[in-house]
């Protein structure tokens, strides 16, 4: 647009040039100039985009940057997620006042059909409780005799989900427990009715969750019935997918129960994570046990079998052929780098 | 806003205060848009991504009636900040940002003034180019995510349009607005 208005401007001008020309009243037909004023607006466009150009190849940058080191910005996520999680604990907190008042009316109105319910159960369940303690102490003589150590679950924290990133691809949440209650990066996130994720950012009282419906998410499983190892991965749907199955031409049913397995040692074993909606379809689609719409509140373990603070050894402990060694010392120096000693040979 | 100021050399120190003190109003849509993005991380929790893209219509809309007021760079700076909230690859958000207020200076370019209804038209369009450049910058993250999942958030995006440039227009009204000052 300011380029034609500017060829239009032009044109008026070289018109009374050629006036003048006819009238005699000019030797020399000066060129045409543009109005200083336009021409400055011209340079600031010029400038406004080239910095825009370079504003999102820095964004790009940025991109590649979080590819090769995906950890980085951690102190400014924490910093972040510290600023917001008060504010909605703030904002939330008389919308829960008001959901408990009402809780407790519906609590209150429903109080003898409840409990006729729940005497039916009572009976079923003491009866299983017998045979659970039963069971329970030949477990323990069976472990005695196996001499089996299990690792002790511990609970961390126990917090409040205040916000979410409802409108994000990052399916994630925020709870108001942070560095000064014990919580920090990869611990478990347990609601009352299963496994609602794990924590992957953590400032002083705040962390956030990453759900297990989000597309990074992956919950090593087995299925209660037949004892498949599997993988629970996110999609960004309500349900989760069953990936990597062990021994996938043994189909599964609906209503399968999926347990956490203990492996990769973040989630404790025995966690209920989901049920198979469709049997034999594949792959199989998991409706989850626990969602954090419920989840009011929920406990923050550590993590079952936490990785070693010491890095194993890569020094090889069996003899290496010699070949070998030359292979390797070429490869890498044998010396660490630093300060040689003055009478070193280089 | 430089109009009718006596020459800084003339001015006294209070006056050069209150003059420097005048450019909050500069600030307005970046904090718009940062509120609008602290609203998207309402504690809704919903499996699938639903809540409108807010901070997204917002840039859009403060690009279209206040372009000198929200330059690319600070598109930028809002989308670090969008994925510092969401917990996504620092620069999804920010090179999203940045590319609507470069496309819209590019359109109105071209088009000049238009009317309310082609304006969420092209909101629209600029949603799902959004979506779909997402999807694409997560997978250059290294963070792949499935795409038909976004097709709520798309929807519910271009319903909020209106709200989003009501609020803008009644912040507008206010601050740059006749009257204002």
């Amino acid at each position: 647009m300011l380029l034609a208005q500017a060829r239009r401007l032009d044109l008026a001008k070289t018109k009374t040039i050629f006036r003048q020309e006819k009238d005699g009243a000019m030797d020399w037909i000066p060129g045409p100039r543009r109005p200083s004023a336009m021409r400055r607006d011209q340079n600031f466009a010029l400038i406004g985009a080239v910095l825009s150009g370079a504003v999102i190849a820095t964004g790009l940058l940025l991109l590649v940057f979080a590819r090769v080191n995906p950890d980085a910005g951690q102190r400014l996520r924490s910093t972040a997620i510290d600023l917001v999680t008060p504010f909605w604990s703030v904002v939330r907190a008389p919308f829960d006042g008001a959901g408990r008042a009402l809780a407790f009316g519906s609590d209150y109105f429903g109080a003898v059909s409840r409990s006729r319910r729940l005497e039916i159960d009572l009976a079923a369940a003491r009866a299983e409780l017998q045979r659970a303690a039963a069971d329970r102490l030949a477990l323990a003589q069976l472990r005695r005799l196996a001499v089996v150590r299990d690792p002790a679950r511990r609970v961390v924290a126990t917090a409040r989900i205040v916000s979410a990133t409802s409108g994000s691809v990052v399916r994630s949440a925020m709870v108001a427990a942070g560095h000064g209650d014990g919580v920090f990066v990869g611990q478990p996130v347990i609601g009352a009715d299963g496994l609602i994720g794990r924590t992957i950012e953590a400032g002083n009282h705040a962390a956030r969750v990453l759900l297990l419906t989000d597309p990074a998410s992956r919950v090593p499983i087995i299925v209660q019935r037949t004892g498949q190892a599997a993988l629970a991965v996110g999609t960004n749907r309500p349900a989760l997918e069953i990936r990597d199955r062990v021994g996938a031409d043994v189909p599964l049913k609906t209503g399968d129960r999926l347990l956490t397995s203990g492996d990769g040692g973040i989630f404790p074993p025995g966690i209920p994570v989901g049920t198979i909606i469709a049997g034999g379809v594949e792959p199989p689609q998991v409706r989850l046990a626990a969602t954090p719409v419920g989840a009011a509140y929920v406990i923050i373990e550590a993590p079952y079998l936490p990785l070693p603070a010491v890095v194993a050894s890569t020094e090889p402990t069996t003899p290496i052929p010699t070949e070998a060694r030359i292979v390797m010392k070429k490869a890498k120096p044998a010396v660490p780098a630093g300060p040689k000693p003055p009478g070193s040979i280089p | 806003m430089a109009n009718g100021v006596p020459p800084w050399r003339l001015m006294s120190a209070a006056e050069r205060r209150r003059y420097w003190l005048g450019y909050w109003q500069m600030t307005i849509p970046a904090l718009v848009s940062l509120a609008l993005l602290l609203l998207m991380t309402a504690p809704l929790l919903v499996p699938v991504p639903v809540f409108p893209q807010l901070g997204l219509l917002a840039i859009f809309v403060w690009a279209l009636f206040q372009p000198g007021l929200m330059p690319a760079w600070l598109a930028f700076l809002i989308g670090v900040v969008a994925d510092l909230l969401f917990a996504q690859p620092i620069g999804v958000n920010a090179t999203g940002f940045a590319l609507v207020v470069a496309m819209v200076r590019i359109f109105e370019s071209r088009y000049g003034r238009h009317a309310h209804g082609f304006d969420w038209l092209i909101a629209g369009f600029v949603v799902i180019g959004f979506q779909i450049l997402t999807a694409g910058l997560m997978v250059l993250a290294a963070r792949p995510i499935p795409l038909l999942a976004q097709v709520w958030q798309v929807l519910t995006s271009i319903l909020a349009y209106p709200l989003v440039v009501w609020l803008c227009a009644a912040v507008q009204r206010r601050s740059f607005g006749a009257g204002s000052r």
